[in-house]
């Protein structure tokens, strides 16, 4: 039986806003050809597409960790759909030199105890970053997740910034 | 003939948007019918189909433009009406929303279509400011004396409600995170 945080999730997959995104091919979830089933609940895969950049592929996956959704903002970050592990470091998408995009995908962040470098992104809809920085929701307000946010507010967060002028490509 | 049906996405004022099935040969008045709200006040809806980008074509002299975004004839089929090319349709009371965006002490208008996503009021509002592309990547719509910051995919039509036909934005530079 699926619990609330799944089930919360699958309405939200189903939602005309979700729809709209996947329709114009900005997110969605893997085709059976790339990903015979998805991992366990609470984990999830999907995907999200980058502008065109030399050598560098034209969306990037990404897992995350769904407990609690929408009380609690997931967490993760890139990975490889065949192994479902975290994409190696040198396949990530690179921003231009101390802009706001290569802070977000920052591949030195988080140490432990909180995970590896890169196996969260440093940005408030992350559980894992909001909850190490405790001066976020006074710096960043309109960014903080609350139950009224879903995952097409996280998935149109990061098509926005893998669409940007400062995406430079893989390489 | 079979036809095929079509997904398609009806946005309004102040409401989410919302996904319908809707077969070529019938009109948008029929599709439409089948949304609670609009049956209530059908005549006083104008009825746009598609999203509008004619701000991103206008040329960077232009002051104070407008969009020509026509509305249709609902008595039209989803087929005559191109909406399996379309996709979205939007309806609304207003002809238009009238947008003001602040920036830098310096103030922009132009009446757009209900039916423009804040990414294309965005990207039209930094052209005009002639931010270069780096500093464009991080700029990003807030409601005046808010920080309340629309989603890019949202449509005008949905933050605005008749006869409040108009909307003020602040452009500012996305914060980076640190610490």
């Amino acid at each position: 039986m699926e619990k609330p945080d799944e089930r919360l999730f699958e309405e939200d997959l189903l939602s005309a806003e979700f729809l709209i995104g996947a329709a114009k091919g900005q997110w969605g979830l893997p085709a059976p050809e790339v990903m015979a089933e998805q991992p366990p609940w609470p984990n999830r895969i999907l995907w999200i597409s980058a502008t065109p950049r030399p050598d560098s592929p034209d969306r990037f996956y990404i897992l995350l960790d769904f407990s609690g959704y929408r009380s609690v903002p997931p967490t993760g970050t890139f990975c490889d759909p065949k192994t479902r592990c975290m994409l190696d470091l040198s396949k990530r998408p690179k921003g231009r030199k101390d802009s706001r995009f290569a802070k977000v995908f920052r591949t030195d962040w988080p140490g432990p105890p909180y995970g590896v470098g890169g196996s969260a992104f440093y940005h408030p809809y992350d559980r894992v970053a909001a909850q190490t920085h405790a001066a976020w929701p006074g710096e960043q307000p309109h960014l903080i997740w609350t139950s009224n946010h879903t995952i097409v507010d996280y998935l149109a967060e990061f098509h926005t910034l893998l669409n940007s002028e400062d995406y430079l490509g893989t390489t | 003939m079979l036809q095929k049906e079509l997904q398609l996405f009806i946005h309004g004022q102040e409401l989410k948007p919302t996904a319908v099935v809707a077969a070529p040969g019938e009109t948008l008045r029929e599709v439409l019918l089948r949304i609670d709200v609009f049956r209530e006040n059908q005549d006083e809806f104008l009825v746009f189909v598609g999203e509008c980008v004619e701000a991103l074509k206008e040329p960077h002299d232009v002051e104070d433009g407008a969009d020509e975004h026509e509305p249709v004839d609902i008595s039209l089929t989803v087929e005559a009406l191109e909406l399996g090319r379309h996709r979205h349709v939007h309806f609304h009371r207003c002809r238009h929303v009238e947008v003001e965006v602040n920036f830098g002490g310096k103030t922009k208008h132009r009446k757009f279509s209900p039916a423009t996503t804040i990414g294309v009021v965005t990207q039209w509002a930094c052209k005009k400011f002639h931010l270069d592309a780096a500093a464009a990547s991080d700029c990003v719509l807030w409601l005046c004396n808010s920080s309340e910051q629309p989603r890019p995919d949202k449509h005008l039509g949905e933050l605005v409600e008749a006869p409040q036909c108009s909307i003020c934005f602040d452009l500012v530079k996305e914060i980076t995170p640190q610490g």
